[in-house]
Formats: structure tokens, C-alpha cells, sequence
């Protein structure tokens, strides 16, 4: 029933199914659609009530969806891999009216920055009148780049340690990352098991606040799903918590008196000065509206991307063990050195021909960081540099992290660095939310990144979104305009003023409710700003 | 990974699983939930037609190979073979026990033997790509009662790790086990003499269990000819518990013993689903030698011997390797460490794998478990309705019934358990019918026991045909055998009678609680005759035998230092043959022939004598 289409031919495996059909502007986001008539059965099985509130969903193709859908990951070993079952999500979502129209391209298991690593060749993405093809930012980039050109009204990503918040900034659209427990995992092909979360893309934060707080899918326990939080943790949680009783009305909502923590540590020079004006225009606008803007710092910072790039290959290369040509993929028959037998070693060339390059090197990452000598150094110490990632957030939020116990939520001043002013005797400001870039830069040439041959490189445009990520905590990356700056690069861009760069907000743990609403109300302002 | 399946292959298909009766004894003793194994070893019904070929013959080959290739060398006999002089042996063992429960480890799966392959097989069980573990509490109760009856300190939290390698018959590419934080820990275990162990160990021996760790079952393999594997998944993600000892043992007996011993405790506490001898149990040995005068205090390198499956391979084992790292010392070579292999019935063990090609398993935490917690009420209501130990329940037959301590050990070893469960059945039967009448002497339990071990036995020519079940029936319900017994033990029918009376229970000749009418029926109530018939029957005896009398006079005289209690018995023999038998009592008749020898015939032969004189 479901059709694949539009593969291009650069990076094409071997063992990648043939071009059935031209894709529209060949972004080559989506590895399987799934046919009209297909999609008509979907609209005539939902009831009415369902009906009116029905809208297009494409799914990552790392989370099952039920035969005759393919779940392939991107992945040589998966190209034909159909489940037997189908995610929670997709579940929950059909029951509020979802009507699925494909599976879309992303990075081989959900591993890079672009979009590039798949099976089935690279997403791209071409914003603005230049036609330069852009990154469209990974690994959830084919579910952007779907939301993007409207091929549907929300997305689903999977968000590891910013793969679904890079590729809304890259695409201009809105990606949001739950707290760690609340959207059920069961179906989600896992990378990382302890930092994946389901995330959802829209084109304005709006649908994906009436979908996960409005219908409540955020109240939802998945038994299926062992990190799914139980019933009575969530209402534990929403306790302390505004949004998720009575639906608010929308005017109700202000902006005044809330505060944004400005993490100083996020102000790298790898910054682009373009999104650093961004961001300070940003942080202008919301003090215009009443809020305060608090500069706060979060120390670990600096450590928190080789943390995740020790913890998250040691669990990739743990849930990638049964991809081993026996059961998924081909193995090559008569070759010796597919022997079980005494010195041969009967799966590492299946391994070696199936995997692709950047999941071959995080296995071989995660190898090492696991391996007897070197697991105290590396995944020991990294495990516990993330304790001290989220003592940080902790320590400048407001609200209390409720999953944490109150032993460990005390903080002694003197720990603090000197840069850290004082609101008064007892510490330095808590604030609600905190502001900062989703990526250091713009959406790459899709060119530059394909040519780009130090891996380290790739791995620099997670530094912003992968400390929420180790922490578990909910985060959203809404489009901010980029105003073309001074000289030469103004000229070379062209339609600079139609650029947009990813603002990111960071809350609480379970503080997904109030944190959609004060994305809404600032995308809102935010985008009125670039008509005006 | 090289590893030796068939063996233990064989005895899992060919072997039943255990009814999932009550863990908990209502009795005073612990025995009634022990394997069932005796109820439902068949094999496979006609509805589960698949029968894969499979090669049980195979053992028996690799036994005969082994013998060949060590050139019939006299073997020494185990019992002289315990101590190197010079050397010292250090072994610790790790046991693998599949726990006995309803569902697998981590998937509502059912668990189960010999049904249709692939039958019980949740989404996780096939790690396939997006499904989850679900912990299944009910596998605790067994793990804690394991580890309970091993000493252990439950730990209020643990964790589950992942550990990794390649093998075909673990899908996900990894197994599911507890290495860094385990559910029990610090045990032990008390060795007895009577429970095997060498000379050497004295009469007692602590033994150290370092822990006790939750772990997953992986899939079963059928070779098939031609190098074709077949994979049966029911088994993958089933409850294992692995009991690692301390390095405690110093003599291969023992180890054996420990072994033996871990299996009796895991039964009867209802902890296991299968002995060691149908494969439900397995043993990793750890082996390491060293001169007795080494004054370093560190053991020598140490070799494993992995799955070994039967209590005399691990005995066999540990003696060979020893030897063979004590010839490799002393030619001055160097022990290396590394994995072997032993086929049961040979001599040596054989060379599977070296450390260098020894797998780092590259243990993680999972990061899709969370901590199992275990409540302390849930430990101590465990630890109240877990029944006698079977340590404790050899102490009560020894000591307050006066069982001999082989007759205890056979009773509470025979059928897996229920024959002790079937003797307390018929003393209870027994004693409500003596009432307040019971002896205090005990001497009705002596008597209880040995009926239900030698009389029981004689019966059949192996045990299983008495279809002895868990709780304790068999083909002679307990209640009539306690009716016989109780007959017995009030002299109202002969020994002889009873065993008929025994053998008629046994054939159904007698119906269900029919016995004391049958034997109504019959006539063969025990009415005995009187003395006066008893001295007659001497009388007549004795007659024709005077020269027999000669010798009891030549006792009385002095001339022979041994009462000639043979002789007795002769006439006592011909007493029994001359009179009605059935009215007999020969202790009656022994007692009567014992007075008239003295008062009547020796004082007469001694008048004749004199006269001759």
C-alpha cells in the first residue's frame, strides 16, 4: 500500500529501493508516503468527533508504524523492515484525529546534525529565493522539512540531544522536546535510551500545545513503556505546576513579571553574530512585555557536549548489538570470515557492511567509553558531569525539579563562580524559563556539510540543546528573524531578511505546559515583529 | 563464542516442567512444593507433534572419545583424590537455576517446556527494534526465597545491567543481568558431613556467597545435521537466577557437595524449576592451584570450566584441572588464564577460548530499568512462610525421631521431596488413630519411617513407579498404609500379614481405606495362641533336637562364652513352621521356647548326664 518515493541518488546504499517517483523539489524528506486512497481509509475509520479535528501527520521513520508501513530508520540493516506493532504515540495520536501521510528521511537511528547520514540519501532543504540548498538539520530533518513545505500539520521527531529542536531552527519552524517521561517510547526505535524523547514539529507552536497539554496526551502513563511516568508521578509533578488544569484563556496569558535566565556560558565565540543580535533583540522584546531578563550561569555547560557524546554512543552501541545480519539485514553466504568457527568471528563483516559511516562511529565510540579500561575515565565520569548538568538547571529555576529529592536540591553558595551576581543574601535570582539559541549558527549550505570531513564539526551544533537533554527537561525551539547584518554578509545572502535562526526556551522539569504557552505568546510576538 | 549446549540441550527437551503448585508448605516441613518433575515428566504429547531431531547420544560419544583418547589410564578412585601434597586447590563456583515462575523476566510471556516451539514469545523477548522491557515482579518471590535459603542480605535496591555479547540465541545482542548492584548478597552456605564433602573439610564447612543475581534466560538451539541451527524462543528472557560463591572451597568433594547442596536449598523452597540432572541447574567452575608453603597469600591464576551439568562433572572436573595445572607448575610452565570445557565421563579438561579472546562485556546499566526496590515486609513474610530448611528438617528426623542419618537423608532425597512428604502424611494418619494411645518412646515414627523407605521400596523396582506425587500420595494411599501400621504397632496382625496386606494395597486389591475390613474378611486378625499352645509347640520341637539343647548347657556351664542365640532362632524357626503361623507372634514364641529351654530341658539333659555318670 505505501509507496516509496523520491530518493536521490547521492549516498544511495546499493541495497536502497529504486526511485519510484520525483520528489517535489527533491528534498528527499520522506523514505515511504503513504498513498490517498490509504489516507481516505484512515479519515473514513474516524468518528465524527475525531474527524473535526483531524490533521496531517508524517512520522520520523525511526518509530513504528504497523505494516504495510516500513520502519527503516534510514538504515541499510531496516530498508524492508516492516513491525508487527505500532508506537504508543502514533496511537494517541490517531485518536486525536491524526491522518498519516508518511515516514520521513532522517539520520541513520536518529545519529546527526543534518539529515545526511541515511540510507536513502540527504534531506535538504532550500529556504528563500538563493535556491542554495541548506541543511536541514538532523536527525529529525525530514519531519521539519515535511512541516516546512506543508506537507503536513505536525511531525514527528525523536529528540536525543537536539534532534528535534535543531532541525525547526534550521527549517524555521517550531520544535518542541518534552520532558524525559511524559510521551511514551514504546515504538521508538531507541538511540539513546535515556535521553530519547518523542518530539513533536509544527509550523506554530499552537498545534503542538493543543495536542500534548490541551488533549492531554502529557497525562497519558504508557504501561509499555518502563520509563513512561506511573499516573500518580504526573499528578505529583503537575501539582506544582500552571497550564494543566483548566484551559487557559488565551488572553489570559502574560508575559509580564516572568523571567529568563540569559546563560551566560551559551555566549561561544563560535556564535554567529547574526543569531547573537537575534537573541538580544529577543531578550529586548520580552522585557518590553513586562518580563525580566536575568543573566544566570550554568557552569557544566562547557562539559555537557562531551558528556553526551560519551553517554549517548555507549547506549547506541548497546541497542545496535542485534543488528548483526542474522535477523536484519543480509549476511554474505560462503565467506569465511563470517565463520563462527575458531578466529572467525561471524558477525563483524554483516555489521561492517550495514551500518553507515556515523553510526559505525559511534559504536566504535561507545565501544571504547564501555570497555573495562576505559569505563571508569569516560562513562563513569560522564555520568556523573550530567548529575552536575542538572544541578545546574536545578539551581536557577524557580521551581523545584520534582524527580529529584530535596537532599540533593540544597546548594552551597561558595560553589557558585564569582561571575554570578546576587539577587540578595540568599543567592542569585531563580527564573522560569531560560533564553537562549537553539544552534550557533544558520542553517549550513548543504554542500559545506556534506564535504565536511571532521565529525567533531558536526557534533559543535548540539552544544545548545544537549544540556536540557541530559537533564530530562522540556524545551522548545520557536523561528526568531535574523536581521540581515552589517557589510558583506547581508550582501551575500540576498534575502538575508527572510532568514530565521532557532530561539530556545528551557523550563522545569513537567513545566511543558506553561512553557508552550510562553513560547506561543513570544513566536507570536516574535514573528508579528518580522511582518511589521 | 564457543559454547556447549547439546548436553544440557538433551535433558531440557527430554525433561517435563514443574507444576506451579502453592510455594508455601502448610506442613510443618518445606517439602511439598519441591519439583514436580515426577508428575509431568512426558514427553511430548501427541498435539505437539514437532520433534526436532536432536542428538542425546551425543554425550554418550564425546564419554567414550574422551576415554578412548586418555589410553584406559587407571583411574584413582574420587575419595583418595582430594589432596595434591605439596599443593593447595582454590575453586569457587557460579550456578545458574532457572527460577519458577509463571512469566519470564522482563515480558508478560508465558514461560514453559516442550510446547510448540516459538509459542511464548512477547515483542521484547525478540528484542525487536522499538519494544521494551516490563519487569515481572512474580519473579522475585522465587530469586528472594533463593536467596533467603542461601543466607544472602536482601538488598533494598538493585539494578539490572546489560551485558554484551554476539550470540545467536540471545536477540537483542546483549543479556539482561544484575553485575553491579545485585538483588542478595553476603550468603552462606553450611556444609555437613552427611552432605558429601571430603574427609579433608572435617565434619562441617562455611562456605561464602558473595551474591546472588537476577539474570535472563537466553534461546534454545537444536543442531540439526549439517551445521543447521534451529531456534526455539520460548526460552529467551526466562528467569535465571546465578549464585557466585567465594573462593572458599579446597577440595573437589565439596564443590561438588556445594553444588548438590545449592540444588537441595533452591527445591525446597520451591526457589527452581528443575534439578541439576534435567538441566534446570548449571555450574561454572573457577579452578586455581598453588604450593602449600607460597607465603604471597595471592591464589594462583585462576581457569574457568563453564557449564558443567552434573554434580560428578563437577567433581571430575576440578580434580582433572587441578592435576593438570599442578603438572604444568611443576614441568615449570605457567598457568594461563582462560575458559575450558569438559565432556562428561572423561579425564581432561580441553582448551575453549584465552583471555585474548575472552569478551569484554561492556556492562551498562540499562537505561530502560529502573531500580527493582524490594520491601522489607516482603522479605520477612518470605523468609516466616518459607518452611523448614532442609538442614533443620534432618536435625528433627536425627535427633527427635531417631532416624539413622542415612535413612533420614534417603527419605528427604527420594521422589525430589515427596517421599518425606508422603512419611509425615501417614504419620499424621498414624497418630490420629493411636490418639492419646501413641507411644512415647517414639517407637510408632521409627516404625512409620521405615515402612515408608524399605517396605515402600520393596514394592517397585524403581521409585517413580510408586507415581508418588508433590504432596505425598502414591499408589498406597497414606491412610492405608498408616491403617496397616497402626494395626502393627497394636499387635493386631503379624509382620507378615502387613506385608501381604501391603502388596494387596498396592496391586488395588484392597479398596481405598479398606484395609482393617479386608483383613476382618479375610481372617487374619492376629489372635494369638495362649502360652500354654506356644510351650506345647516348644515341646514338640524340641523333642527331636536335644543335642541343639546340649549347646545352650554348655553356655550355662561356662564352656561357651556366647549365648547361642542362633540356635534359638532355629527352634524358634521350627516353632513357627510346626505351629499356626498366622496366631504366631515369634517374639512370643522365642520368649516362651527361652523359658522351657531353661526351666524344663536343661535341668533335664543335666539329670541325664548325671545318670550317665
Amino acid at each position: 500500500m505505501l509507496a516509496r518515493t523520491g530518493l536521490r541518488g547521492l549516498g544511495l546504499r546499493q541495497n536502497a529501493p529504486p526511485i519510484q517517483q520525483q520528489q517535489r523539489r527533491l528534498l528527499n524528506h520522506f523514505i515511504s508516503k503513504v498513498p490517498v486512497e490509504a489516507q481516505q481509509q484512515q479519515q473514513q475509520q474516524q468518528d465524527g468527533s475525531v474527524a473535526a479535528r483531524r490533521f496531517t501527520l508524517a512520522v520520523k521513520d525511526n518509530i513504528a508504524t504497523a505494516s504495510p508501513s516500513t520502519t527503516t530508520c534510514a538504515s541499510p540493516f531496516l530498508t524492508t523492515y516492516q513491525s508487527p506493532f505500532e508506537a504508543t504515540i502514533i496511537t494517541q495520536l490517531r485518536a486525536r484525529g491524526a491522518v498519516l501521510v508518511g515516514k520521513t528521511n532522517l539520520d541513520e537511528f536518529g545519529m546527526g546534525c543534518h539529515s545526511i547520514h541515511s540510507a536513502f540519501g540527504p534531506v535538504s532543504h532550500n529556504r528563500g529565493s538563493d535556491g542554495v540548498e541548506r541543511s536541514a538539520g538532523g536527525s529529525s530533518g525530514g519531519s521539519a522539512v515535511a512541516v516546512a513545505e506543508g506537507d503536513a500539520d505536525v511531525a514527528l521527531g525523536t529528540d536525543t540531544g537536539g534532534s528535534v529542536r535543531l532541525p525547526a531552527a534550521y527549517t524555521g519552524v517550531v520544535g518542541f522536546k518534552p520532558s524525559y517521561g511524559m510521551l511514551s517510547r514504546h515504538g521508538v526505535v531507541p538511540y539513546a535510551n535515556s535521553l530519547d524523547t518523542v518530539g513533536l514539529l509544527a509550523r506554530e507552536v499552537g498545534p503542538i500545545k493543543d495536542l500534548v497539554i490541551g488533549d492531554g496526551l502529557w497525562a497519558e502513563h504508557d504501561p509499555k513503556d518502563p520509563t513512561s511516568l506511573s499516573a500518580a508521578a504526573r499528578r505529583r509533578c503537575a501539582k506544582d505546576r500552571e497550564g494543566y488544569g483548566v484551559p487557559q484563556q488565551e488572553e489570559a496569558l502574560s508575559l509580564n513579571g516572568i523571567r529568563f535566565g540569559i546563560p551566560l556560558e551559551y555566549n561561544i565565540e563560535e556564535l554567529d553574530p547574526r543569531i547573537r543580535d537575534a537573541w538580544a533583540a529577543a531578550a529586548k522584546l520580552l522585557q518590553g512585555l513586562g518580563a525580566r531578563i536575568v543573566p544566570v550561569s550554568l557552569p557544566s555547560t562547557r562539559q555537557a557536549l562531551s558528556t553526551y557524546y560519551v553517554i549517548a554512543p555507549a547506549e547506541a552501541l548497546s541497542n545496535l548489538a542485534k543488528y548483526d545480519g542474522i535477523r536484519y539485514g543480509s549476511r554474505r553466504e560462503g565467506s569465511t570470515e563470517d565463520s563462527d568457527g575458531d578466529g572467525g568471528v561471524l558477525y563483524a563483516a554483516n555489521r561492517g557492511r550495514g551500518f553507515g559511516e556515523e553510526v559505525k562511529r559511534r559504536i566504535l565510540l561507545g565501544s571504547y567509553t564501555l570497555s573495562s579500561e576505559a569505563m571508569d575515565n569516560y562513562f563513569l565520569k560522564a555520568q556523573a558531569v550530567r548529575r552536575l548538568v542538572r544541578r545546574d538547571f536545578d539551581r536557577v529555576f524557580r521551581l523545584e525539579n520534582p524527580l529529584v529529592h530535596e537532599a540533593e536540591l540544597s546548594f552551597d553558595l561558595s560553589d557558585l563562580p564569582d561571575s554570578v551576581a546576587m539577587e540578595n543574601k540568599f543567592g542569585p535570582t531563580e527564573v522560569d524559563f531560560l533564553l537562549c539559541p537553539t544552534a550557533p549558527t544558520l542553517a549550513p549550505r548543504l554542500e559545506d556539510v556534506l564535504s565536511q570531513t571532521s565529525a567533531v564539526d558536526a557534533y559543535m551544533n548540539d552544544v545548545f540543546t544537549v544540556p536540557a537533554s541530559l537533564a530530562g527537561l522540556p524545551a522548545i525551539s520557536i523561528p526568531m528573524p535574523v536581521v540581515a547584518s552589517s557589510g558583506a554578509a547581508a550582501a551575500a545572502a540576498g534575502g538575508a531578511e527572510e532568514d530565521t535562526a532557532g530561539l530556545q526556551l528551557i523550563g522545569q522539569l513537567w513545566d511543558d505546559a506553561r512553557l508552550l504557552s510562553v513560547a506561543d505568546a513570544l513566536s507570536k510576538r516574535l514573528s508579528g515583529g518580522r511582518r511589521s | 563464542m564457543a559454547r556447549i549446549r547439546t548436553v544440557e540441550l538433551g535433558r531440557y527437551l527430554l525433561n517435563g516442567k514443574l507444576g506451579r503448585q502453592g510455594c508455601l508448605c502448610a506442613r510443618r516441613a518445606s517439602f511439598a512444593g519441591m519439583s514436580a518433575i515426577g508428575q509431568t515428566r512426558h514427553f511430548a504429547s501427541p498435539a505437539q507433534q514437532f520433534e526436532p531431531p536432536i542428538h542425546p547420544r551425543k554425550q554418550a560419544k564425546d564419554q567414550a572419545k574422551a576415554l578412548k583418547a586418555s589410553g584406559k589410564k587407571q583411574k584413582k578412585k574420587n575419595t583418595d583424590n582430594q589432596t595434591v601434597p605439596g599443593w593447595e586447590l582454590t575453586v569457587g563456583i557460579e550456578i545458574h537455576a532457572q527460577l519458577n515462575t509463571p512469566r519470564k523476566l522482563f515480558s508478560p510471556a508465558a514461560t514453559s517446556f516442550n510446547d510448540t516451539p516459538n509459542s511464548h514469545v512477547a515483542l521484547f523477548d525478540v528484542a525487536l527494534p522499538g519494544s521494551q522491557p516490563a519487569f515481572q515482579p512474580d519473579a522475585l518471590i522465587p530469586a528472594v526465597r533463593a536467596a533467603l535459603a542461601l543466607g544472602c542480605d536482601i538488598q533494598h535496591v538493585s539494578r539490572f545491567d546489560r551485558k554484551h555479547y554476539f550470540h545467536w540465541d540471545q536477540p537483542a545482542g546483549y543479556q539482561i543481568t544484575q553485575f553491579y548492584e545485585p538483588f542478595a548478597k553476603d550468603g552462606h552456605i553450611v556444609l555437613r558431613a552427611r552432605d558429601g564433602i571430603a574427609a579433608e573439610d572435617g565434619d562441617s564447612i562455611k562456605i561464602g556467597i558473595k551474591q546472588v543475581q537476577m539474570e535472563q534466560d537466553t534461546a534454545k538451539t537444536m543442531a540439526l545435521p549439517g551445521e543447521v541451527q534451529w531456534l526455539d524462543f520460548n526460552r529467551v528472557g526466562v528467569p535465571l537466577i546465578e549464585v557466585i560463591t567465594l573462593p572458599q572451597m579446597h577440595h573437589p568433594a565439596t564443590a561438588a557437595a556445594l553444588v548438590r547442596k545449592v540444588q537441595m536449598l533452591l527445591n525446597s523452597v520451591d526457589a527452581c524449576v528443575s534439578g541439576m540432572e534435567a538441566g534446570g541447574l548449571r555450574a561454572d567452575v573457577n579452578v586455581s592451584v598453588r604450593r602449600t608453603d607460597d607465603t604471597s597469600g595471592e591464589l594462583g591464576t585462576r581457569t574457568e570450566i563453564k557449564n558443567l551439568s552434573s554434580f560428578k562433572a563437577v567433581e571430575d572436573a576440578i580434580i582433572a584441572e587441578r592435576d593438570r595445572q599442578i603438572a604444568l607448575l611443576e614441568a615449570g610452565g605457567v598457568v594461563a588464564g582462560e575458559t575450558r570445557g569438559w565432556s562428561l565421563g572423561g579425564t581432561e579438561t580441553r582448551r575453549l577460548r584465552g583471555k585474548e579472546g575472552e569478551v569484554d562485556y561492556r556492562y551498562m546499566p540499562d537505561p530502560d530499568l529502573g531500580p527493582v526496590v524490594i520491601d522489607e515486609q516482603l522479605v520477612s513474610h518470605l523468609a516466616t512462610s518459607m518452611g523448614m530448611l532442609p538442614d533443620a528438617e534432618m536435625d528433627q528426623l536425627i535427633s527427635e525421631y531417631g532416624l539413622s542419618t542415612k535413612d533420614a537423608l534417603s527419605l528427604v532425597q527420594l521422589d525430589d521431596g515427596a517421599r518425606i512428604q508422603y512419611f509425615y502424611n501417614v504419620l499424621d494418619e498414624l497418630e490420629l488413630r493411636l490418639g492419646a494411645d501413641k507411644s512415647s518412646d517414639q517407637s510408632h515414627v521409627l516404625l512409620a519411617a521405615n515402612w515408608c523407605l524399605h517396605e515402600l521400596g520393596k514394592l517397585t523396582e524403581v521409585s517413580s513407579d510408586l507415581e508418588m506425587t508433590p504432596s505425598g500420595e502414591c499408589k498406597v494411599g497414606s491412610a492405608d498404609l498408616a491403617a496397616i501400621l497402626h494395626h502393627i504397632h497394636r499387635r493386631q496382625i503379624t509382620a507378615k500379614v502387613a506385608k501381604d496386606l501391603l502388596w494387596s494395597v498396592f496391586r488395588g486389591e484392597i479398596e481405598h481405606r479398606g484395609v482393617s475390613e479386608a483383613i476382618e474378611a479375610q481372617g487374619m486378625w492376629f489372635q494369638e495362641l495362649a502360652e500354654e499352645e506356644y510351650a506345647a509347640i516348644a515341646d514338640s520341637v524340641v523333642q527331636g533336637e536335644m543335642k541343639v539343647v546340649g549347646e545352650f548347657l554348655r553356655f550355662k556351664t561356662g564352656k561357651t562364652k556366647a549365648y547361642p542365640q542362633g540356635k534359638l532362632m532355629f527352634l524358634v524357626g521350627r516353632m513357627l513352621q510346626a505351629g499356626p503361623e498366622q496366631k504366631m507372634d515369634p517374639a512370643s514364641a522365642e520368649r516362651v521356647l527361652r523359658v522351657r529351654i531353661e526351666e524344663v530341658y536343661i535341668p533335664a539333659l543335666e539329670a541325664m548326664q548325671a545318670a550317665e555318670e
